[in-house]
């Protein structure tokens, strides 16, 4: 790799400055306040508050509540991540292939991408809708009791198909433009070298998309985490029982809701580390693994 | 070993677009049959329709008198060379010529001793295990050839493999190709737009233009004997000379608009006017005056071994291009005086193109 080299410049640093300056005032300075609170113990109208150094840590480590919310949101996320992965690969190898119609298979794919997820999250409450909810119905009808409201694992059923569902669309677009990014002839030459076409996307394809692959998993995991905030507030609310509150809605919840700011910071700062060793470990183990 | 057939092969694509008009071919056992034509004359195509990668619309396609039209590629017992080698970039070199092999079932112990013979042959044994990025284009493209070799297929199909080399690894490349080609004895078909690898490699060579064969020969047949001004244009550099004529009263001769007049050895009726055409190395450099055609040079190119010259000939000043050996001073505008000798004159009908 070439290196420009400004010598003892201000050029490069003026480039970078207004980068700098939106990480700044939207994550450093917002994190160091959180680091700060989370030491701290608030009465509920925010008047006084005293420094309380880890208690708020400890309190957080200990609650049930917590450590519920923690397994939920690992648990969520592997099966978020993993099944709109799968299922985004399977549409686009398969889109891949199409030849009439083409385009309009990949458009309808891409279509979700535009929805926000506060509002795929609308659209879910609004087929779970007990009173007239298409899948709700569906789903009892088939001879399932199926009722999220009162059921944890039903309810995480719809938070996880809503969050796949919006995510299946944007890893889409990246399985296909990496799909279409494979030489034609690399696929040719397998063509004459194996004959079973599953062996050959073993083999070949899906090597060649582990670049991509990588990449979404980290987006997936970190969309898991953070983004399915809208989802869940809109259809759940973290209901029944805070069975479906990801670590990010208790964090809203206790704080927002529940006025508890120094537990929220401490619950934000320990999801902060949770999420930076999660992608350490992302880029030193696996990274080095994809890339050929 | 293998003979390849082709039966009234024809290729349209679902947009109506007919890219081979029925070709009929036999590739004989060990043959090296060259498929040479400008782009978008359906010579890859052809090629493809054998590898099994373009299905085949019509007509029959045969490798050892077994029908192969709907046989997977893979099935078909042939082994393929792209243009732009087509390596796996996330194998090693190894594994790239082991990948057939073992997809075929082939033992661990058979698959090591084959990749390690072809690497051998080929000069790529320190290379075995780097991934191709870290090979050179030429090594690169012996890696494609390597992963070739291994399966000892029946057919070499080549597609333009020498295109994405410089000038020199180009030539050496072809000499290899040649070599082991012939020590093996594989039935090969190797698609090119370059007509010297066409005619320095082929046994048998077939122009291709618009998706017909427009002669199949051996190269020195087609240099001598073109069947048609697009053969005669497209083989031989630089490019057969055409001219417009008229044969004459008697037949022994040709003539042009300005009274140049040619000496003739073939059989046309008196009157016909025809396409004239010649080699620019058949023009023969005479003292002055002692030529039939005079002419005034245009420009000069000197290549050391060889000068082209190009003169304006004639009333309309068409370009001609005479080619002589070693190095020649003429400025522009130097009268030249040449001749032809009769057998070294080709007619060509002026409206089909065909050899007369």
């Amino acid at each position: 790799m070439k290196r420009v080299q400004f010598e003892h410049s201000a050029v490069p640093y003026l480039f970078i400055a207004p980068q700098i300056l939106i990480i700044s005032i939207f994550f450093l300075w917002p994190a160091a306040q959180a680091l700060y609170q989370s030491f701290l113990l608030e009465d509920a109208f925010g008047l006084s508050s005293q420094f309380v150094w880890f208690r708020n840590f400890e309190d957080v480590l200990s609650s049930s509540s917590w450590t519920r919310s923690a397994i939920f949101t690992v648990v969520f996320s592997v099966l978020v991540s993993v099944l709109s992965i799968a299922i985004s690969l399977f549409l686009a190898v398969r889109a891949d292939e199409v030849i009439r119609g083409a385009k309009t298979y990949k458009t309808l794919l891409m279509w979700g991408y535009a929805i926000a997820p506060p509002v795929a999250g609308l659209l879910g409450n609004m087929m779970f809708n007990p009173l007239m909810g298409d899948l709700y119905k569906a789903f009892n009808s088939f001879g399932f009791e199926f009722n999220h409201i009162q059921n944890a694992n039903d309810a995480a059923f719809v938070v996880i198909l809503i969050a796949v569902w919006k995510q299946v669309s944007v890893n889409f677009i990246f399985f296909l433009s990496g799909l279409q990014g494979i030489p034609k002839s690399v696929q040719e030459a397998a063509t004459l070298d194996c004959k079973s076409p599953e062996r050959r996307f073993w083999t070949i394809t899906f090597p060649l998309l582990a670049p991509t692959t990588f990449f979404l998993l980290v987006i997936n995991l970190t969309y898991a985490f953070f983004e399915t905030f809208g989802i869940i507030d809109v259809s759940t609310k973290g209901a029944p029982g805070g069975s479906t509150a990801t670590l990010v809605y208790k964090v809203y919840v206790d704080g927002f809701l529940g006025a508890d700011m120094g537990g929220s910071a401490a619950q934000s700062v320990l999801l902060m580390i949770m999420v930076s060793v999660l992608t350490v470990f992302q880029f030193r183990f696996i990274e080095r693994k994809v890339h050929y | 070993m293998a003979t390849v057939t082709l039966n009234q092969a024809q290729k349209t694509y679902p947009n109506g677009f007919k890219a081979i008009h029925g070709i009929d071919l036999k590739i004989e056992d060990g043959e090296f049959t060259v498929l040479v034509g400008p782009s978008g004359c359906g010579k890859s195509t052809l090629l493809r329709m054998i590898a099994g990668l373009e299905s085949i619309s019509d007509g029959e396609i045969s490798i050892d008198d077994k029908v192969v039209n709907k046989i997977a590629p893979a099935d078909r017992d042939i082994a393929m060379v792209f243009q732009n080698y087509a390596l796996y970039p996330h194998m090693n070199n190894y594994d790239n010529m082991a990948y057939g092999l073992k997809n075929r079932g082939y033992s661990k112990a058979e698959i090591d001793t084959k990749v390690r013979e072809a690497a051998r042959i080929l000069q790529l044994d320190d290379h075995l295990e780097r991934k191709p990025r870290q090979l050179s284009g030429g090594q690169r493209q012996r890696v494609a050839m390597g992963r070739a070799i291994v399966r000892e297929p029946k057919v070499f199909l080549f597609d333009e493999p020498l295109s994405n080399l410089d000038a020199k690894l180009r030539v050496d490349m072809r000499l290899e190709i040649k070599n082991l080609q012939q020590r093996l004895g594989i039935t090969s078909v190797y698609v090119t737009h370059d007509q010297v690898e066409a005619m320095t490699l082929a046994d048998r060579l077939i122009v291709m233009n618009g998706g017909i064969a427009e002669q199949i020969g051996s190269p020195i047949d087609i240099y001598e004997k073109p069947a048609s001004q697009f053969v005669a244009g497209f083989i031989g550099s630089p490019a057969m000379n055409f001219l417009k004529g008229k044969v004459s009263d008697d037949k022994k001769h040709v003539t042009f608009g300005d009274g140049v007049m040619l000496d003739l050895d073939y059989d046309v009726e008196a009157g016909r006017e025809v396409t004239v055409g010649i080699r620019p190395e058949h023009l023969d450099l005479l003292q002055d005056g002692e030529g039939r055609i005079n002419a005034p040079v245009r420009m000069v190119e000197s290549l050391g071994a060889e000068t082209l010259v190009y003169l304006d000939f004639g009333a309309n000043a068409d370009n001609v291009t005479l080619r002589l050996q070693g190095t020649h001073q003429f400025a522009k505008g130097d009268q030249l005086s040449l001749s032809v000798p009769a057998n070294k004159i080709h007619l060509f009908d002026i409206d089909s193109g065909k050899r007369l």
